[in-house]
Formats: structure tokens, C-alpha cells, sequence
């Protein structure tokens, strides 16, 4: 029996105890929050025997073999360290660190005592993602990819968070590197990142504040987000981050050198768009119907998972979770790569750095340019 | 009273729709240190009105969060009677609720206890705490009936963060002395309220589904709520009492959504007899579980029992202890509600 443990017992951690509790093998043996009594509320609802406030304090009284890290992610990186040296497996929520060094160290220091680290990028583990991942690797595409799109988008209005965190200047969210963008957009950035090849991907970033929040007086926050990348093997990406298009999309494109992917996040929707063309007016007619059986397809997979009660809005997480516990009992590679997770903090460090230094201007956004396309090297 | 009105009192979610109400009536009782305590995400359309309308020395507006102690402390000071309607309202996560209505208030304790000069806590809750089940009084539902022991199956938020609260306070009140007093609304309505109570309905399905039937409809105006709660606060000999707050001439949800239909705006609903909304909340709760949450239990019998079960309200305690008696009547208010959807300040 895998012993775990949580450590943050805000919002996210309730999909986390939801999806532990789903998977055999495994029990929650602690929470932990720096204020007591969100722990005590979480071991209520959830029958965790122990709580506490000091992730010391539950390393040592429980002895998990996991903990899952699900504190505001300026924490991050000092409670990874402290779990890591009592040597407990990892999962992070999302972003991993604040800055790529920190991720890093973290999976430097886990790699020498022979633990194993997740993080929480589980749009990529959806039921979608997953059916995505194997027509890849069956070589749909012809090739790796030429080019991805990867569109990640937020709905400021009416949402509590918005609310809060535009009305509070002293907001934790504003406190971060890359403020709203840094708790938001490593799931996109993660599924451009999984498909790039080598360490030192460009990046040239263009970032704004939306007309919508400047009319409300903010200055700040960066809402409108278009990157390009391009990784060692001249493979393309554009990763764009809106607040304000509408519908609100969550989608990803890969192009091959033969076809071409279409993924939907929120429809669970897959579509396979066939390089080859028909010919004349063949190809008037003949890929809308195809597009239609595909969508038919689509929707009878989704019902077919709904029935069989396996289609939860959190099912992302519950697969990625018990990869990880599986990875962990028989010693299988993790199921996110750690130059996975290195690359995306690397790719958003480049995003931030490039924001806060005023970013390329909007007319000119050469790809060739040196001096605009900032090498993620680290070192 | 147990205060005179030069006297600090300190009011939470003073931006609010109950909240704002509180502080014109501490106002209009001639209170003339009226600290009000908002958000710095709050809107202040209601609070800056009343600022306009008195003059800024007698209210103090504060800004904080009071999951922050230091920002407690800092509200709190000289602070004799404290009304704390902040709340975790409208959040649909446990942990949000918790703690913006838990932790909050656990907070806004310590700091008031440490100042030692709080003569009185006035928690407002919610009918939302009460199991609507095993009544001791047949239909009547009043002070004396249970509080929901599992509230985290109820699948609300709001409930479970209402019920702990209350048990935080009253917790409070038997190990550290605290002088309390608990006010437990039903549904307060008045202009500037924005919806229907689901208490009659829902429109989930993309259809209005009527649920309430002949339910009597546990109503409250806004400025009789308020009157309430500024009473408790004031009278002498309520410590550690608790009173719900309805007022008199209640309709039932039939006469409410056809008035509602005939001053505001038509639209179709579909009335849902009460043998097959429990059948449906049944049905829903068993899924649920069986599908391990793939449909979250926000359907289940113990928010049916709640919520769309009926009851018969009583306002005695009110009138008997504080000598409350509802200002607006209750034809009155629903007017002035029905005029202010019609003027678009409703959702």
C-alpha cells in the first residue's frame, strides 16, 4: 500500500484526493496546510487520519512514500526540497518552480536519491491527449512535427479569481515572475514543449494588456500572449494565450510532413486532417463528409466513456496520478520525462524575461532575428 | 442597549447586499463610528452612497482581507460589537468556502478576543445549515431544529462552510468566553438582488424547472433582515442565542413565480411535483456515487430535504426577544423587487 500525503489543502487538492482515493493500492496518510484548519476541513471530508500544520511535522509522524505538492506555487520549490531530502517521490502541481534553475535542482537532487518527480501537467494524460499521443507514435503524422499551434485562453469575466485578483493589488498571483500567465500557461506551453527536440528551443514573445482589463484601470497583468518557438531541429510552434477571444479555446494542431492532428480540450474532440488532397471537386465533398463520420466518432467515443463512468473532468489527473504510482511500484520511466518539464520552465522563463523586458515590438517580429530570439540555454 | 452610539462597531461585507443595508440602519439609528470592512476587490457602489449620503466621519471604510490576522486586527480595534457578514458566498469550492467563511471568522475572533473589548459577535448564517428533517415541531422549522451533521454530502459549499461557522462560534463561545449572538436569514430579497431563489427553482436543464410547488417560501427584505441583525447586536440578555430571521405574510412558490411572471417577465417553467424532484435528486445522488463523482452530488435527497421538502417558518423568537417586527410588509417588498428587475438591476 503506497502511504501519500498533501501538502496544500486549498482548491486543487480536493481533484488530487478525489483521484488518489479512485486508484487501488494507495491511501492518504496526511494533510498539511500552514493554516491547521484548512487541513482539518480536508481530513474531515476526505477521512485522512492526520493533519498538520508543518510539512516536518507530517514527513516524520506519517512517512509517506509520495507527496503531492499543491501549495501557491511561490512554495514550491522549498517544500519539493524539504520532501526530496526526507526522500519521498514527488508530484508538483503546475508550474513545477517559479524559474527553470529551480526545476532543476529539484530533479537534480531527485535523480541522486533515486526518487521519482511529477508534475501536475494533466491535460496531457486526458482521454483525447492519450488517443493524440498514440496516433503519433503509430506515425500518423509521417515524421515529428513540422509545425504546432497551441491556443490556451482564460475567461476573466465573472469568474471569483478574476474578481479577486484584478480588485487586490496585493494578490499572490501579482507577486509571481510571470504574474497571471505563470499560474496559467504551462499547460499549453507543456504540449508544445513534449514534441521539441533538444534543451535550447527559441522563443520571441509578444505580450499585452488587454483593451478589456486597461479599461478597468489595470496595467499589470498580461492577458494577450503570442510566443513563437522553434526547437534545434527547426520544428515551429506558436503558442498563443488570450483573455479576451471568445469561444475561450483550449485546443492543439501538430502539422507533420504528412498529416496533420486537431485536438480539442474541452470537447474531448480528435480529428486526423488527412494531408493528401482529392482531386477537382473530390475534395469539395469528400473530406466534410469524412469530417462529419469523425465527429460521429468523436461523439460516440464520449458517450461510450461516459457510460462506463470513466469521462470525469479531473480523469487528466486520475491517469497521470496512478502513472505515476505505477512508474514509482515498478520502476518504469515517470510519465512525464524531466527534459519535458525542464523545457517548458525553460520556455516560460524565456516568455517572462522577454515581458518584463518590454518584448519584441508588434511590427517587427522577424523569425531570423538574433537579437529578438533569446536562446533558453541556461547556463 | 448594550452600546452607545458613539461607540466603534465594525461591520464585514459591509459592501454587500445585506451588508450595506446593516450599516444605513446602524446609520440611521444615529451610530456615528460605523467601520465598515470591504474587499479591496469589493464593489462599493452601495458603501460610497452611503459615504455621499453621511459624510465620511461617520463611517470608516477599511480595506483587507480578513484572511489576512494582521488586516483583523487592525478592523477590530476598539471595536465593541462586531456584525460579521463576510462570507464565502457563490463559491462552489469547499476549500474556497471554508475558507472564506471559516477561516475568516477564526480570525476575525482571535483579533477581537486580543483587543478585549468586545462586548458582542454577531455571526449571520443561513437557513442553508438545517436539515429541513426529524423536526421536533412537525412542519415548523425554527431554531430548535438539527443542523446538518454530514453537511459535506449536501454537495454545497456555501452549507458546509455556513455549518462550520456556526460551529467555530459557538465553539468559541464555550472555551473562550466569546458574547455571541447567531442570526440565520431565510431568503433575503430587495432591489438589487439579482436572482430567484432556488428554494423555488432552477434553470440548470436550459428550462426553468419549477420545484417548490406550495412550499411556503422562507422570505426576509433586506431592510427587515437588516433591522434584525442591528438589533442583535444592541439588546441586552442575547448572549449565545440564535434566531432565524422570516417575515410575516410568507408566499408560497407558486404565488411568488406567477407574481414574478406577471411584474418581471414571462418565461416558460415546468413544475416539477414533489415525488418526482425527490425521485430525480434520488436518482442523481445514487449515480453519483455509483460513477464515483462523474456527476458531482449537487443533486442529492439531503438538499432536497432542505431546500424543496416545505416547512412553516416562525418569527416569534425574533418579535419575543429582540421586539423585531418587519417594517416592509411583505406585499410591499415583492413590489419594490418586481420594480427593480423590471429597471434591469437584476440579473
Amino acid at each position: 500500500m503506497l502511504k501519500v500525503a498533501i501538502v496544500g489543502c486549498g482548491k486543487i487538492s480536493d481533484a488530487h484526493a478525489w483521484a488518489i482515493r479512485s486508484i487501488n493500492g494507495c491511501e492518504i496518510v496526511g494533510a498539511c496546510d500552514k493554516e491547521l484548519l484548512m487541513a482539518k476541513q480536508f481530513s474531515e471530508r476526505f477521512h485522512v487520519k492526520r493533519f498538520f500544520s508543518t510539512v516536518q511535522e507530517m514527513v516524520e509522524k506519517t512517512k509517506p512514500d509520495i507527496v503531492h505538492v499543491t501549495t501557491p506555487p511561490q512554495t514550491h520549490y522549498s517544500i519539493a526540497r524539504e520532501c526530496l531530502e526526507y526522500g519521498c517521490h514527488l508530484y508538483v502541481e503546475k508550474p513545477f518552480t517559479l524559474y527553470a534553475t529551480e526545476a532543476e535542482e529539484l530533479l537534480t537532487l531527485a535523480t541522486q536519491k533515486s526518487l521519482s518527480v511529477t508534475v501536475g501537467h494533466d491535460e496531457q494524460f486526458s482521454h483525447v491527449a492519450r488517443r493524440m499521443r498514440r496516433l503519433i507514435q503509430s506515425g500518423y503524422l509521417g515524421g515529428r512535427p513540422v509545425h504546432m499551434e497551441s491556443t490556451w485562453c482564460y475567461d476573466l469575466g465573472g469568474d471569483a479569481y478574476a474578481n479577486a485578483l484584478l480588485g487586490d493589488k496585493k494578490h499572490w498571483v501579482r507577486k509571481l515572475p510571470g504574474r497571471l500567465l505563470q499560474n496559467l500557461i504551462s499547460h499549453g506551453v507543456a504540449k508544445i514543449a513534449e514534441f521539441l527536440v533538444g534543451d535550447n528551443p527559441q522563443v520571441m514573445t509578444h505580450g499585452f494588456v488587454s483593451p478589456f482589463l486597461r479599461r478597468a484601470g489595470e496595467e499589470e497583468i498580461v492577458d494577450e500572449l503570442r510566443v513563437v518557438i522553434r526547437d534545434e531541429q527547426r520544428a515551429t510552434a506558436y503558442f498563443s494565450f488570450s483573455s479576451q477571444m471568445r469561444p475561450s479555446l483550449h485546443e492543439f494542431r501538430l502539422f507533420g510532413p504528412k498529416n496533420g492532428l486537431f485536438v480539442d480540450e474541452d470537447q474531448q474532440i480528435l480529428i486526423k486532417l488527412r494531408g493528401k488532397r482529392y482531386k477537382s471537386y473530390a475534395e469539395k465533398f469528400i473530406p466534410p463528409l469524412t469530417l462529419a463520420g469523425q465527429h460521429l466518432g468523436n461523439l460516440l467515443r464520449n458517450g461510450r466513456s461516459f457510460l462506463a463512468s470513466d469521462f470525469h473532468m479531473e480523469s487528466g489527473k486520475k491517469y497521470l496520478i496512478k502513472s505515476f504510482y505505477s512508474s514509482i511500484v515498478d520502476r518504469t520511466p515517470v510519465p512525464v520525462p524531466y527534459g519535458q518539464i525542464l523545457v517548458t520552465s525553460r520556455i516560460m522563463d524565456a516568455i517572462f524575461e522577454q515581458l518584463s523586458a518590454g518584448g519584441p515590438p508588434a511590427t517587427t517580429l522577424p523569425l531570423n532575428s538574433s537579437v529578438l530570439a533569446t536562446p533558453i540555454c541556461s547556463s | 442597549m448594550i452600546i452607545d452610539l458613539e461607540t466603534p462597531v465594525l461591520v464585514t461585507g459591509a459592501s454587500g447586499f445585506v451588508g450595506s443595508a446593516v450599516v444605513a440602519n446602524l446609520l440611521e439609528k444615529g451610530f456615528r463610528r460605523v467601520r465598515c470592512f470591504v474587499r479591496p476587490s469589493s464593489d462599493r457602489t452601495r458603501i460610497n452612497s452611503l459615504v455621499r449620503q453621511y459624510g465620511s466621519r461617520q463611517i470608516e471604510v477599511t480595506q483587507g482581507n480578513l484572511t489576512s490576522r494582521e488586516d483583523c486586527l487592525k478592523a477590530t480595534e476598539n471595536c465593541h460589537v462586531i456584525y460579521h457578514l463576510a462570507a464565502g458566498t457563490g463559491e462552489k469550492s469547499f476549500p474556497d468556502a471554508f475558507l472564506n467563511s471559516v477561516v475568516t471568522t477564526r480570525n476575525l475572533l482571535d483579533a477581537s478576543l486580543e483587543h478585549a473589548c468586545l462586548k458582542r459577535f454577531v455571526g449571520v448564517s443561513s437557513f442553508a445549515v438545517y436539515t429541513n428533517r426529524d423536526k421536533p415541531g412537525g412542519r415548523l422549522l425554527d431554531e430548535s431544529c438539527l443542523i446538518e451533521e454530514r453537511a459535506e454530502l449536501r454537495g454545497e459549499a456555501y452549507c458546509y462552510a455556513k455549518v462550520k461557522q456556526d460551529e467555530l462560534v459557538m465553539e468559541y463561545g464555550k472555551q473562550r468566553g466569546l458574547r455571541y449572538v447567531i442570526l440565520r436569514p431565510g431568503t433575503v430579497y430587495g432591489p438589487g438582488q439579482k436572482t430567484i431563489t432556488g428554494r423555488i427553482g432552477i434553470d440548470t436543464f436550459g428550462m426553468y424547472l419549477h420545484l417548490g410547488g406550495s412550499n411556503t417560501i422562507p422570505l426576509t427584505y433586506v431592510d427587515n433582515c437588516a433591522e434584525a441583525i442591528v438589533l442583535a447586536g444592541l439588546r441586552e440578555g442575547l448572549d449565545g442565542e440564535i434566531f432565524n430571521i422570516v417575515d410575516d405574510d410568507l408566499p408560497s412558490s407558486r404565488q411568488f413565480l406567477r407574481l414574478y411572471k406577471r411584474n418581471v417577465k414571462h418565461f416558460r417553467s415546468i413544475y416539477l411535483p414533489h415525488f418526482v424532484s425527490y425521485l430525480f435528486c434520488y436518482l442523481w445522488e445514487k449515480y453519483s456515487l455509483r460513477s464515483n463523482d462523474q456527476l458531482p452530488p449537487v443533486f442529492n435527497r439531503r438538499r432536497w430535504h432542505a431546500e424543496w421538502a416545505g416547512s412553516k417558518y416562525s418569527n416569534n423568537k425574533l418579535k419575543r426577544l429582540l421586539g423585531w417586527t418587519p417594517k416592509m410588509s411583505t406585499g410591499e417588498g415583492l413590489a419594490r423587487f418586481f420594480e427593480s428587475c423590471r429597471n434591469g438591476r437584476h440579473a
